[in-house]
């Protein structure tokens, strides 16, 4: 704090694991569904997304997160010496209890541990990580387990093409730790409530329970068949405000952390898909190839898109200590964060 | 052939002599993955987004080309 003389501890993501279901649904099957309105290869040159994963009838976002957190033990973390868990989702197993408590349990976490759910889409990822590095600056935590997982497939009506091509399946869990080295923020936050109807599953909440009316079927101007109890997305909607936001967002990040465009090692986006990819690099006037692009084989995850591209850009080495990378995430809610993040 | 037509010409995958002022967009085939293109082309021809509503009342390729003038 400013005038104690206590210096803030700095945060790190110092590893992360990436989970996947394993029915992968292929343009073709997608094309068949559609009975070919749209072939295979229109929606692989509009999307960049050739396939997606999408969980067993069974298989929750919970199962996913267990999945991606095994995966983190496998690779070496050692989690119990974790104080909190962040659980991120929009899909829980139940009312209540929270996901997170349950994610304790299932992957044998300490019960020493912190562990909460937060409800937010594609900006999720960057909400974990302000969350996470203000746990540990205030010394309530030191080593936080944040575990994002999504089963949007599982509300998307089969027969509306504007999601199902679009959203996969799949989880990560990254560990951010207490660290001299590197270092998470500064943040930018947004949030525009008047776009809550946007980008969303209208039923099942307290506000409409699930009924046999919310369940009724319609087909809209375009030719999607979907109910209210499915997750609707007003695409032209979130396109405008992505473009309207995003830019002031990424030059407030630059603004509050004092950097420039050739600052930045990498730019992680919301792996949304390339037509929205392609349009915010233009629009921001970023280097292509400092922005990685990773949906092809699993569409967009969600609060997970972001760790799925940061474990492959760690991978191709793209990213390694000492890296600066910046991370803007934008979804549902209408909701936007971003935030720097050095390695 | 201006940029807005040439755009337009890729986004309906159609040769640009197909797209005139009076081309009925349905005749294109305008479903929601034109229309986000069409919103990202607009922003980035004429460096301002247009508004989802407006772009889904339009009919025709002029009505789009008037929301560029209004």
């Amino acid at each position: 704090m400013p005038g104690m003389g206590v210096k803030a501890v700095g945060a790190r993501i110092n590893a992360i694991a990436t989970y996947l279901p394993q029915t992968v649904l292929a343009n073709d099957a997608l094309a068949e569904a559609f009975e070919q309105s749209w072939s295979a290869d229109r929606i692989f040159e509009k999307t960049g997304i050739a396939e997606r994963r999408i969980a067993a009838p069974d298989e929750t976002a919970l199962d996913l997160g267990v999945g991606a957190v095994r995966r983190l033990i496998e690779s070496g973390s050692d989690l119990q010496s974790i104080d909190f868990l962040i659980f991120c989702s929009q899909a829980a197993d139940y009312i209540l209890p929270p996901s997170a408590c349950i994610l304790q349990d299932r992957a044998g976490l300490p019960r020493s541990i912190g562990a909460l759910d937060i409800n937010v889409g594609c900006a999720g990822y960057v909400y974990g990580l302000a969350l996470a590095s203000g746990l540990i600056a205030s010394g309530a935590a030191r080593t936080v387990l944040l575990v994002t997982a999504d089963t949007y497939s599982k509300f998307i009506h089969p027969r509306d093409r504007s999601v199902r091509t679009l959203f996969g399946d799949g989880a990560a869990a990254s560990l951010i730790e207490a660290s001299d080295r590197g270092a998470i923020g500064p943040f930018v936050f947004g949030t525009d409530g008047r776009g809550a109807d946007r980008l969303i599953v209208e039923s099942g909440g307290a506000r409409l329970p699930r009924s046999a009316s919310t369940a009724a079927e319609h087909a809209d101007d375009f030719g999607n068949v979907r109910a209210r109890d499915n997750l609707f997305m007003d695409g032209g909607a979130v396109m405008s405000f992505t473009l309207r936001e995003i830019p002031q967002m990424w030059a407030e990040l630059k603004r509050r952390a004092g950097l420039e465009d050739g600052d930045f090692d990498q730019v992680l986006l919301h792996q949304a898909n390339r037509f929205m990819l392609d349009a915010l690099v233009k629009k921001l006037k970023l280097d292509p190839g400092k922005v990685p692009y990773f949906f092809e084989k699993i569409g967009n995850t969600v609060a997970s898109s972001i760790p799925f591209a940061l474990e492959d850009a760690v991978a191709r080495g793209l990213i390694s200590p000492g890296s600066c990378v910046g991370m803007l995430g934008f979804g549902v809610g209408l909701s936007w964060a971003g935030c720097v993040a050095r390695f | 052939m201006n940029e807005l037509y040439s755009g337009l010409a890729d986004i309906f995958e159609v040769d640009s002599s197909s797209i005139k002022p009076e081309t009925r967009l349905e005749e294109l085939g305008w479903d929601s993955l034109a229309m986000v293109s069409t919103l990202a082309l607009f922003d980035e021809i004429y460096g301002k987004p247009v508004g989802v509503d407006k772009l889904k009342a339009c009919q025709t390729i002029a009505d789009i080309e008037a929301l560029a003038a209004g």
